[in-house]
């Protein structure tokens, strides 16, 4: 196991050294230059060469690679263009609206989707499991941005019961302090990932309830309420966490999505207006947090997996 | 998508008013020119709590008022002004003119052919009690002077630069001996209108333990001195807390700032002209379009904010949720710029008959009513005629030299050698440079096919620019559409000029990224005589630049109209419609319209609310 | 959101490690699933109504036209005109078409590239592989949507380069279940007899890698049309999709949404619905295949 542990890390660090070089040579591939990005249409010849010079972008990419990976040692990320700020200072600004954002809609998804795919499991194919069945299968082919559409078309625009936009604090205290903006973001994510959730669990129901071991506790005379918490429940619960960790980029991806929709003060919007603005050291900073996180959450999951079922041997 | 189209929008606003350099002080999104709109009536009460809703990205960042070259936040202008106004104050009401009651001088007077400036302050204290003296003038004079091109409203050759010296012949005077002479207007409302003051009695520190001493006169103690200002001017968690930024000379203070941009601010108790009537005005920002509406259809707790053009309908809608409306044309000028170097295009757009085919098959009336519902100017040339009706000529007025045309544009094609293929793209026939010939540098077989940026981000944008694409094939003009954000496009969106079209930012051909702000006085310099900083498809004609000497160092209205209509025919750029802004206000608050077009129409010392 | 490349049976495949082959047609077992008709039925009209549509119900697809803009259905015009004055139902066909060229397209480049580079990895194994593997890794440790969001602001989007963008993205997910097939291929006990028996590389590629690689690729493609329409329509929501006067299914949902207030439901609902439906379709396709290749593995 130990070792086992160690060559998965190892991968995972040459996994997050790729993402670092391949993202800082994918956006200096962007034409034209950052500082006119920046500074707009009119910027004269001179703020961009006092602009080159206060960024270092007049210096040869390697040097530049290099300056940038010597200052991510030391914790630097940079300064944004745009906001001027470190880069450091406004990811940790973000994520904890993100831990928020991503943890209660997936804590949700996960506590709606268990039940639900259980219960479909158990009423397999009749019209009940059917018609849940149709439900999730539109909503999982669903695009995020369309789900948070209908959401605002009915609880702000209609009903007028919850904002279209998050809370504009800075501070999760902030947000937490006007919950009603909250609840649409999260909501969008909860039903996008419950979608896949709930489908997968159904379907890790089915092999469970098939499993022999069942069929014995079920002839011990276990009730079949006990049979589906004490067994069911503990067996296909696995599954779901590995899921968690493989389809973490879609999750970042739903972020990006819902955060711009309703200007969620996340990663993902800071990203995406970032990637707008050509502003370099936003975009790298976040697509690195990113990446990381995405690659410790496989790992992540793996672990689980492996310490959770001893039967699994991870080949390579 | 709602949200990154007004962030787009903003954008653009924000970085064409840093950018114009020593441009118009308002910057921000909402810059507002003469229009209508129903001033409340009522009887004035004293207080009240005024919320402004901002656009997506308009968060400051920086409280020292003169933000370095490196600065991308157009909106921080809008944030100090209220706190350090400029020497000028642009705009009385909807009044192209200067607000002299707002202005911190008492009297300008021009001497010497227009070479010396001599400058009488008025006896106004900062919020200290320390009056306002010359002193503060050449503590703002050093620093700029020792940190210039790092000071964002820089343009090579005006302030500081022109200033041969400053004379303080007593506290309230300062006198400015300029190396050359100017139209006095021009200097007045386009220079010294950038001008803050500023306290040097408690600003001239280099670190925030050190003693206020007099270290602006050197050129190291200047730079000691701007350096620690930027540093604390950024440091957004003590905007409120540190001494420096309590020392104003503006209507108000700041009472409070969150990070996330919002801010309020209170009146300066100590102002020395009339103290603000509203007791508190809420700065918030909005990240949407979408959630600006709907705070204003619940009837929410917003005093002021701004209609998105795609929801003209709402007008109605808003007024029984106690809301007036009103609509304000920008002063500035729209166009889709031609890139007269492209080594494909540059030829073809050099050609005047090409350019003006192009332009009589825009229909600007259509778009007007049919794009912006009514809200827009026709663009008909470089004089906004709604904005500056006062400055647009008779041809301007009656629609400018090219009315939609599409026959005539195909008659001058052909006219031109072009074999024109309606729907299709035309192709040249009869190279050469004849008066019936394609001309210079046209080849045989050349096809009218160009690729039009524009910047993303608005429905009504995207309208437009189908429009102008699908009613230009009728001579077989070929226009490729590509929108991107707006960041995108100013990245590759640069200055070409005949000595200089480096590939990365000359690769464009046709690019509409917005309007180029006016001040009081829309004059073309720098936006189409041959060395303007804005002049970026480099448009060069001697007798442009000739007329627009005139109306910069002259003081003629006959030069005006003769430079007006020559650039409205010489199609520098191809003119089309300018969108309004539609703002949206309390029908009890009163001083709101008519706006002032030059502060982004955000005046709030003005405003009070009625009973 | 059916980005993902994870589908509900992913797992279950992790734990079949090992896996029998029997005499079951794949194909037959997914032809006589109810899903699979129906999808096939509705993809099969889908395509028609696009690309066989237009010839029947003619509208001018190309020329904005402003005094016809925004008109509720009514005689003329069944689903009302868009913001450019274009019918709405014209456009959906015009709009349907390239939303699934695109899909097939980026399946079909995306199949050939990541076929032959998880063969390739699998069947050279050792120090190519692994290098080949950190190499997917790197790129599918950033989701899809953050790449493209990057690359979009470098390419000039138009159908052509988002199938490439799209493509250069997608192969991955592919290239990694080719690469599993072929080590599990590898390791299976008739190949080792086989070899044992003398026969030849190329028989065992073709009578058992092949028809058990096929299965796996066949499923991931669909899902690939259903991700690839998909994508599309999320970078036109963002602003950064197809610039008109080409249209796609998802460009109009978007700017129907800005109409949201206005109170323009023809602009939004038409293109919803149809886009939703498509990506049901596919998604059913696949679930189908995968389920028939599941049963063939009990």
């Amino acid at each position: 196991m130990t070792s086992y542990l160690a060559r998965r890390a190892a991968q995972a660090i040459v996994v997050v050294i790729g993402v670092m070089i391949v993202t800082f040579v994918i956006i200096h591939m962007i034409p034209g230059s950052a500082a006119r990005a920046a500074l707009g249409v009119h910027a004269t010849s001179s703020r961009v060469a006092i602009f080159n010079t206060t960024y270092g972008l007049d210096k040869p990419l390697y040097v530049q690679f290099a300056d940038y990976v010597v200052a991510l040692f030391h914790g630097n990320f940079g300064i944004s263009y745009t906001l001027q700020q470190p880069v450091s200072t406004l990811i940790a600004q973000r994520l904890p609206g993100d831990v928020l954002l991503l943890g209660v809609s997936t804590v949700l998804a996960v506590a709606i989707a268990i039940p639900m795919g259980i219960y479909q499991a158990v009423k397999r194919n009749r019209l009940s499991d059917q018609l849940l069945d149709g439900v999730s299968f539109t909503l999982y082919t669903m695009p995020d941005f369309f789900i948070a559409f209908l959401l605002i078309a009915l609880f702000s625009v209609q009903l007028h019961i919850f904002p279209p936009e998050a809370p504009a604090a800075a501070t999760l205290g902030g947000m937490l302090a006007d919950p009603r903006g909250l609840v649409l973001p999260i909501a969008t994510l909860t039903v996008s990932n419950l979608a896949g959730y709930s489908r997968y669990m159904r379907s890790a129901a089915i092999d469970v309830l098939a499993e022999d071991f069942l069929r014995t506790a079920r002839a011990k005379g276990l009730p079949e309420r006990l049979v589906l918490s004490r067994h069911v429940l503990r067996n296909s619960i696995l599954p779901i966490v590995t899921l968690i960790g493989l389809t973490f980029p879609n999750i970042v991806a739903g972020a990006v999505i819902a955060e711009t929709v309703f200007n969620y003060q996340g990663m993902g919007l800071l990203f995406f207006q970032a990637a707008t603005s050509h502003d370099y050291p936003v975009l790298l900073g976040t697509t690195l947090i990113i990446g990381a996180a995405t690659v410790v959450g496989n790992l992540a999951a793996d672990v689980a997996y492996g310490i959770l079922d001893p039967r699994i041997r991870h080949g390579n | 998508m709602r949200t990154s189209r007004r962030l787009a929008i903003a954008a653009v606003m924000a970085a064409t008013a840093i950018g114009l350099a020593a441009c118009s002080g308002s910057g921000g999104s909402s810059a507002i020119g003469t229009g209508s709109g129903t001033a409340a009536t009522g009887q004035k009460v004293q207080g009240g709590t005024v919320t402004v809703a901002w656009p997506d990205g308009s968060a400051p960042n920086l409280i020292f008022p003169l933000p370095a070259a490196t600065n991308t936040d157009g909106y921080d202008i809008n944030f100090t002004q209220n706190l350090w106004p400029t020497l000028v104050s642009e705009g009385d009401g909807a009044q192209s003119a200067v607000d002299p009651q707002e202005s911190l001088y008492s009297s300008l007077a021009y001497s010497n052919g227009d070479k010396t400036v001599t400058i009488k302050l008025k006896p106004w204290k900062w919020s200290d009690g320390t009056p306002i003296t010359s002193r503060d003038f050449t503590f703002v004079y050093n620093l700029l002077k020792a940190n210039v091109p790092n000071w964002i409203g820089y343009t090579q050759g005006l302030f500081p630069d022109d200033v041969k010296s400053v004379q303080t012949p007593n506290s309230s005077t300062v006198v400015l001996n300029l190396t050359r002479s100017y139209n006095p207007d021009f200097y007045t409302e386009d220079v010294l209108s950038e001008i803050p003051l500023l306290p040097q009695h408690a600003w001239d520190k280099e670190s925030a333990t050190g003693k206020v001493g007099n270290y602006d006169e050197t050129t190291a103690g200047a730079k000691a001195v701007w350096n620690f200002l930027q540093k604390e001017g950024s440091d957004m968690p003590t905007f409120t807390t540190n001494p420096l930024w309590k020392v104003v000379d503006g209507p108000f203070t700041l009472a409070s700032f969150s990070s996330d941009g919002d801010y309020t601010y209170v009146p300066n108790k100590n102002f020395s002209g009339t103290v603000p009537a509203v007791s508190q005005v809420v700065n918030e920002q909005f990240t949407s379009d979408t959630s600006e509406l709907d705070a204003l259809r619940s009837g929410g707790s917003l005093t002021v904010g701004q209609l998105p053009q795609n929801d003209i309908q709402q007008i109605g809608i808003l007024k029984t949720e106690g809301y007036d409306v009103v609509n304000q044309a920008i002063p500035g000028v729209a166009g889709t710029l031609v890139n007269f170097y492209n080594a494909q295009t540059g030829p073809l757009v050099s050609q005047l008959y090409v350019r003006q085919a192009m332009e009589d098959l825009i229909d600007r009336p259509q778009i007007v009513s049919k794009v912006y519902g009514g809200y827009a100017d026709p663009g008909n040339g470089p004089v906004p005629t709604t904005a500056f009706s006062q400055w647009a000529s008779p041809v301007e007025k009656s629609g400018g030299p090219y009315p939609y045309d599409p026959a005539k544009a195909v008659s001058l094609l052909k006219a031109h050698g072009w074999k024109v293929t309606p729907g299709g793209t035309s192709t040249c026939q009869s190279p050469g440079t004849g008066a019936t010939e394609c001309g210079t540098g046209i080849a045989k077989g050349e096809a009218l096919s160009f690729q039009l940026l524009y910047s993303a981000g608005s429905t009504t944008g995207d309208e437009m620019e189908a429009a102008i694409q699908s009613s230009e094939e009728q001579a077989g003009i070929k226009f490729g559409l590509k929108s991107e954000p707006f960041n995108t496009l100013s990245a590759t969106v640069g200055q070409c000029t005949a000595s200089s079209h480096p590939a990365a930012t000359c690769g464009w051909q046709l690019v509409d990224y917005g309007y180029d702000p006016y001040d009081l006085y829309p004059a073309g310099n720098s936006i189409f005589n041959t060395d303007g900083v804005n002049n970026l498809g480099g448009y060069s004609s001697t007798e442009e630049n000739t007329l627009i000497n005139e109306t910069e160092y002259g003081a003629s209205s006959q030069a005006f109209s003769a430079y007006e209509d020559y650039t409205a025919e010489q199609l520098p750029w191809l003119w089309v419609p300018q969108p309004s802004t539609i703002e949206v206000y309390k029908s009890n608050l009163g001083g709101f319209a008519p706006l002032n077009p030059f502060s982004g129409g955000i005046n709030p010392e003005d405003w009070y609310f009625t009973k | 959101m059916a980005t993902s490349e994870v589908t509900p049976a992913a797992g279950a495949e992790a734990q079949q490690e090992v896996r029998r082959g029997t005499r079951t047609s794949p194909f037959r077992v997914w032809a006589a699933n109810r899903r699979a008709q129906a999808g096939v039925a509705i993809v099969v009209a889908l395509a028609a109504f696009c690309f066989l549509g237009p010839f029947f119900y003619h509208t001018n697809q190309v020329t904005v036209n402003l005094n016809d803009a925004t008109l509720p259905p009514g005689p003329g015009h069944p689903l009302g005109t868009d913001g450019d004055g274009y019918d709405v139902l014209g456009r959906l066909m015009v709009g349907g078409q390239s939303s699934l060229e695109l899909g097939f397209a980026v399946a079909i480049a995306t199949t050939v590239i990541g076929t032959l580079y998880g063969a390739i990895a699998g069947w050279a194994g050792g120090i190519v592989d692994v290098v080949m593997m950190r190499v997917i890794d790197t790129f599918l440790a950033l989701p899809t949507l953050v790449l493209l969001l990057i690359l979009v602001t470098i390419f000039t989007p138009n159908l052509l380069m988002i199938i490439a963008l799209l493509t250069a993205l997608s192969w991955l997910g592919t290239a990694r279940l080719v690469r599993g097939e072929v080590l599990s291929v590898r390791v299976r006990e008739y190949v080792q007899a086989a070899k044992v028996l003398g026969s030849g590389r190329w028989w065992t590629i073709r009578r058992h890698l092949v028809p058990n690689a096929l299965g796996v690729i066949v499923v991931s493609a669909t899902f690939t049309v259903a991700n690839a329409i998909l994508m599309l329509s999320v970078l036109s929501f963002l602003g950064l999709g197809l610039p008109p006067p080409s249209a796609d299914w998802g460009s109009m949902l978007t700017n129907g949404l800005d109409y949201l207030f206005d109170g323009y439901w023809w602009m939004v609902y038409p293109p919803a619905v149809i886009l939703i439906v498509t990506l049901i379709a596919f998604n059913l396709i696949g679930e189908a295949a995968r389920e028939s290749l599941d049963v063939r593995l009990r």
